[in-house]
């Protein structure tokens, strides 16, 4: 993987994991599309598309998250009892650095996916094929919940980010002057 | 507050960050907020899909971190309005040097994580402990996979076991379950029961177990004595399981309004077990 000079990002710097970040949800959805067309068999169309829906979910939630877009989020349950939402993401800096081809491939994979199982959705309802329903039902909600996970680790970040080159800017002046001024 | 790793070079810019972002970081939260730039990092915790997971280090870290987007959820009705509080932690729950090699761990200790979780949450949910101190305590590291498996399962062996209407079956199995575990937790929810609503699906799902090993058996022998008394065992066991996690979770005067719905569950897929021909 070739580091690219910062700020200047023209490869992706993590090809495998935007891999396996694409790889489950086009498996998913193709299998889908094209079952429908040669296999007969309802039970196993649901079980396995349900499965790659599930395994995108984890890859997404725990690996493409991480390394892609540096957000992380998840649910604890503390010792009283209450259940926690927790959403974190890399400091400004580390996130600034954050290769921007990356989280483009990561950001519009996932609305582009929740986006296809909807018209999937739209097509069997007009057909109205109730078991297909639920096919889509459990891959929407598990595309869903991703989405809205990260968009909430994410608004933590965008203001991390603006936070610290504000901070970055401020004191990049603030020392220029002091230098200037002294005349070192 | 030494922050000698950080690969800025004045201090204040570091210490004006600081202020902004969080407060109190600790050595080894850089050390964590940095890693991740040199080298992205590897899954830190199992779960899939949705489950908790609460490496050791981390309930360290996030008491160290001030901000932590706290949304408590409002399956617990005593709780008051929800405070929502998005400020970033900084870091991957950074904290003493273990956690830092939790983040970069390779996929497959993750993977072998999660199926230890799993396990592990099957011992305790099905393989009960009656002088368990606290039950309601027991699925604290609730996970989907189990419960999603068992179901799944199910719907298969019912699907293989019906000589017509498979796809129907294999559905109508799904979605009694599926949609039968959220409104038990519903139910317990509006009888004012103290209880988390993944937690709660995680724990129907895991009590599904038994049910799914009588279903087994019933498909592979063939006669009607045998299915009864096997489902009656595997269906009493199922009840039992869950019946410490249910009663703790309301008052004991509604006791028997939270459980008798869940019974009634068990004896519906134990008739379809039964009747499946």
């Amino acid at each position: 993987m070739d580091q690219q000079p910062q700020g200047v990002s023209e490869n992706y710097a993590n090809p495998k994991t935007c891999f396996f970040h694409v790889l489950f949800k086009a498996a998913a959805l193709a299998f889908y599309i094209l079952s429908a067309l040669f296999v007969n068999n309802f039970v196993i169309i649901f079980v396995i598309t349900v499965l790659l829906a599930a395994l995108d979910f984890w890859v997404v939630k725990n690996v493409s998250g991480r390394i892609l877009v540096g957000l992380r989020w998840w649910n604890e349950i503390n010792d009283e009892g209450e259940s926690v939402w927790k959403f974190e993401c890399l400091d400004g800096e580390s996130l600034a650095r954050m290769n921007k081809k990356d989280s483009w491939l990561f950001w519009w994979t996932l609305y582009l996916t929740a986006a296809a199982w909807i018209i999937l959705g739209i097509f069997s309802l007009i057909r109205l094929q109730a078991d297909y329903l639920l096919v889509i039902g459990v891959c929407l909600s598990l595309s869903i919940a991703n989405i809205v996970g990260f968009t909430k680790c994410n608004k933590d970040a965008k203001k991390n980010i603006q936070d610290w080159t504000r901070n970055a800017l401020l004191s990049g002046t603030v020392r220029s002057h002091l230098q200037s001024a002294f005349g070192v | 507050m030494a922050h000698s790793l950080h690969p800025s070079s004045a201090r204040s810019d570091m210490d004006e960050i600081e202020t902004l972002a969080r407060a109190a970081p600790s050595q080894s939260q850089q050390v964590a907020a940095v890693l991740p730039a040199a080298r992205p990092a590897s899954p830190p915790r199992a779960s899939i899909p949705v489950s908790s997971s609460a490496p050791p280090a981390l309930p360290l870290a996030t008491a160290k971190l001030p901000f932590s987007a706290v949304v408590p959820a409002s399956s617990a009705p005593a709780s008051g309005p929800i405070i929502a509080v998005p400020i970033a932690s900084d870091g991957f729950g950074g904290g003493p040097e273990p956690a830092a090699n939790t983040l970069t761990e390779p996929v497959w200790d993750t993977v072998k994580r999660d199926l230890h979780r799993v396990v592990s949450n099957l011992q305790l949910v099905v393989f009960p402990n009656p002088f368990r101190e606290d039950p309601g305590k027991a699925l604290r590291d609730w996970d989907l996979w189990g419960p999603f498996f068992f179901i799944v399962s199910l719907g298969l062996i019912l699907s293989w076991s019906a000589t017509a209407a498979k796809s129907q079956v294999f559905a109508v199995a799904f979605a009694l379950l599926a949609a039968g575990a959220i409104i038990l937790t519903l139910n317990v929810l509006l009888l004012g029961g103290h209880i988390i609503f993944f937690q709660s699906l995680s724990l129907l799902g895991y009590c599904l177990f038994p049910l799914d090993v009588g279903a087994l058996i019933c498909m592979l022998k063939d006669s009607v004595i045998l299915k009864i008394v096997v489902v009656t065992v595997t269906l009493a066991w199922s009840s039992w399981a869950a019946y410490p996690f249910m009663s703790a979770a309301v008052n004991p005067r509604r006791k028997a309004l939270a459980l008798y719905p869940v019974f009634l569950m068990y004896v519906s897929v134990g008739c379809l077990i039964i009747a499946i021909d």
